[in-house]
């Protein structure tokens, strides 16, 4: 028998302690609860809304973190760590606990680009996000998060590289900004911070959130939207047990007034194709990785990559390259065994003789700006009869072209910094010892499965616009067709960004909740 | 209308369809390992040989932990200070990695172990020997001929084998003096001091919508632990 909850009593709850069915009324039910849920959700409360926020995810406290790899991913990663496209051909790493990818992502926080604004508004018909807009809402999210500029005796030596190779080619090179307060620099980020420095959605705007009365249910896996004409009515979502992630039979039913979806650009196309909401069949496509690749680059002085914040370096002077090309932009990665062991390249002697010098590896990642050039389709989100997402995404000519120029670029880095040798990250991995090596590079496969891809950016999906035929929401984030159902997440973006997603999630999420909160009725 | 040109190279295995979605939407490991299905009658006239010890596990039976093992052999073959991948206790290890994937990937991860094995990978390569009763070099063969596959479906094998693998031996603390990996900070390291968490950001909040329910302020207490993840009572399905 279903219970109404009292209104009003905030709080945090796991799915070990919804021990009977639940059914809630509030103003307001937010699906999902990292970068865009929770900003959404404490400014909705913050406005006056009684919020109830959805979490497929488990609540992980810092001290739950073993900093482990093979508890980590498994626990705080969607579909455990295992998350691809249906080829395997690009990984793809994405959070799943109450704060979504915030709580562990490798913190990195730019505003958005001003090129990219301008051009989803020339060509994606968004109206009226400008920088000037937006600036307010970054201005207040960084004061929030603590972001910023990462120390320069704080840079570790993985970053370093980057730093010096960059610096002796002539490249543009900064220092990154970071959401962090009174980090240790441990390097563990990607397995959830251990000692609460990130401040990540669990840690800030989730409990400004329930500070205000929000109800945030970890474990609570919406299954379905359903809707009745031209609005949502109610959520349904299942309850898991924290302990094994399955369902405990426990239904939890939301009956709100307005809908935000924020599950990213996965799983809020994978809810509404579920649901059967598409109107104009565009939920799910137009979906932008910003497809990954590495170069290893090994060194005499000791690396050490596990150490220190994984990412204060960043490389924009290939972003933009010009017409017809895709552009991309230098980052690091920090490397772990086990995710060293399972993306570098081959197999047998070789693979172990590299694996073997983990601490003088340093990591260089492209990260390539899909979804600019007029013919790129980007990937596909659709759900199989057996409940599976299904993320198909064609890597395109151009998109390969930059993985080649990337993979190029972040060589000579390495080798501009001191490396001994740099590879490749195909199967059969290219060693470069020497410029004249680089241009073997052109020689290499680049095909899909002959080199490690990864994605940590799931963008697109949903995408925004004034054309109903052409996009899922409007300039405001509200879905076309539909009168109390907004989307408030990366799915909204028309291509990828070019930058790092998380703080420009912040910020459309701060901007929006302005938009939906007048409208909630 | 012009009949749609038909494409070039698309190898067909035995019982696979082209189906009218293309193929990156089938399933994760592409409909062509459901061939190994079609070919059970054939294959199970050869049967592998277990190794001691080995039983079935939640995922992968005995043989198909044999193959993994074998697998795991040449991925990480004898190299000093590497622990052999038995003596990490991998089958346990790769099949608690499988036992977390989707059901239906689940099966499919079986088919591919129980093709792989049997060397029945299409129209080409029909190689007679089982992959356990291959020797070393035969079977780096096999395994680089699937890595470097003009058929993209076997490299989607491979790498569905290699991650498998790697992730289950790499994951071990046992590998960790081998990768020159210290391990996690522990202890001191992690008392270190640090400044209070951040606090509300006290703001005076705009004007609310007068439709709206007032929203009462207060936070419940922690919770206390025994609530917390890990620990919930309640039984899987």
């Amino acid at each position: 028998m279903a219970i109404e909850a009292p209104a009003g009593s905030g709080r945090i709850l796991t799915g070990a302690e919804v021990r009977r069915d639940v059914e809630e009324r509030p103003d307001v039910c937010v699906v999902g609860s990292g970068a865009g849920g929770a900003v959404a959700a404490a400014r909705l409360a913050e406005l006056g809304a009684q919020v109830v926020v959805l979490e497929e995810g488990p609540w992980h406290r810092p001290s739950d973190s073993t900093l482990r790899e093979e508890d980590a991913y498994p626990r705080l990663y969607q579909e455990r760590g295992q998350r691809a496209t249906a080829d395997l051909a690009i990984a793809i790493l994405q959070g799943r606990a109450v704060g979504g990818s915030t709580t562990v992502n490798w913190t990195t926080s730019f505003r958005t680009p001003d090129r990219v604004l301008a051009h989803w508004a020339r060509v994606h018909g968004v109206e009226g996000l400008t920088p000037e807009v937006l600036a307010p809402h970054f201005a207040a999210v960084e004061e929030r998060l603590s972001i910023h500029e990462q120390p320069a005796d704080e840079v570790n030596a993985n970053n370093q590289a980057l730093w010096d190779g960059a610096g002796a080619l002539g490249w543009q090179r900064a220092r990154t900004r970071r959401n962090v307060q009174g980090c240790a620099n441990l390097g563990y980020c990607g397995m959830g911070c251990p000692i609460g420095a990130r401040t990540s959605m669990d840690q800030s705007y989730l409990p400004d959130a329930v500070l205000r009365g929000a109800r945030v249910y970890a474990d609570a896996r919406a299954t379905r939207l359903e809707y009745k004409d031209r609005r949502g009515v109610a959520i349904h979502a299942e309850v898991l047990d924290p302990a094994t992630g399955r369902p405990t039979g426990r239904k939890l039913v939301v009956r709100p007034r307005a809908v935000v979806l924020a599950g990213g650009a996965i799983n809020t196309p994978a809810l509404l194709l579920r649901s059967r909401l598409d109107i104009s069949g565009r939920v799910g496509k137009r979906t932008f990785l910003h497809p990954v690749t590495a170069v290893t680059g090994l060194y005499r002085k000791a690396i050490e990559p596990w150490s220190g914040a994984p990412q204060s370096v960043t490389c924009h002077q290939f972003a933009d390259r010009g017409p017809g090309k895709v552009g991309f932009f230098v980052e690091t990665a920090p490397l772990h065994p086990m995710l060293a062991g399972m993306s570098l390249g081959g197999f047998g002697e070789a693979h172990e003789e590299l694996a073997s010098r983990l601490p003088n590896l340093s990591a260089l990642i492209a990260l390539t700006i899909d979804g600019f050039l007029p013919e790129e389709r980007g990937g596909e989100v659709t759900v199989d009869g057996d409940g599976r997402v299904r993320v198909a995404y064609e890597v395109g000519d151009a998109v390969w072209e930059a993985l080649r120029e990337g993979s190029k670029a972040m060589a000579r880095i390495h080798l501009a910094a001191g490396a001994e040798a740099a590879f490749s990250s195909h199967e059969e991995t290219v060693e470069m010892r020497g410029e004249a090596d680089v241009a073997r590079l052109d020689r290499a496969p680049w095909e899909r499965l002959r080199v490690e891809l990864f994605s940590a950016h799931a963008m697109g999906g949903c995408a925004m616009g004034r054309d109903p035929d052409r996009s899922v929401v409007d300039s405001r984030l509200k879905m076309h067709g539909m009168d109390n159902i907004w989307v408030v997440d990366g799915s909204v973006f028309p291509t990828s960004l070019g930058v790092n997603p998380q703080l420009t999630i912040f910020g459309l999420a701060r901007w929006a909740a302005g938009q939906i909160a007048p409208q909630i009725r | 209308m012009f009949r749609r040109r038909r494409r070039p190279v698309r190898v067909l295995l035995p019982g696979e369809k082209e189906g009218r979605r293309g193929f990156l939407k089938k399933g994760l490991l592409g409909a062509a390992l459901l061939a190994a299905g079609g070919g059970s009658a054939w294959l199970a006239t050869r049967k592998t040989r277990v190794r001691p010890g080995l039983r079935r596990l939640q995922v992968f039976d005995a043989a198909q932990l044999t193959v993994l093992l074998a697998v795991a052999d040449r991925v990480i073959p004898d190299h000093p200070g590497f622990p052999r991948p038995a003596d990490v206790d991998l089958p346990a290890r790769v099949d608690a990695v499988a036992a977390m994937a989707h059901p239906a990937t689940r099966v499919e991860l079986r088919r591919l172990v129980t093709l792989f094995e049997s060397g029945f990978g299409g129209l080409f390569d029909l190689s007679p020997r089982l992959f356990t009763d291959c020797d070393g070099a035969a079977q780096d063969r096999r395994l680089r001929g699937w890595m470097n596959s003009r058929i993209a479906v076997r490299r989607t094998g491979f790498k569905a084998l290699k991650r498998l693998v790697a992730a289950a031996y790499y994951g071990s603390p046992a590998t960790w003096k081998a990768v020159g990996y210290p391990g996690p900070p522990v202890g001191a390291e992690l008392a270190a001091p640090r400044p209070p968490a951040p606090a509300v950001r006290e703001e005076p909040p705009p004007p609310r919508p007068r439709r709206f329910r007032p929203a009462p302020v207060g936070i419940e207490p922690a919770l206390p632990a025994a609530a917390g993840p890990g620990t919930g009572a309640a039984s899987g399905d």
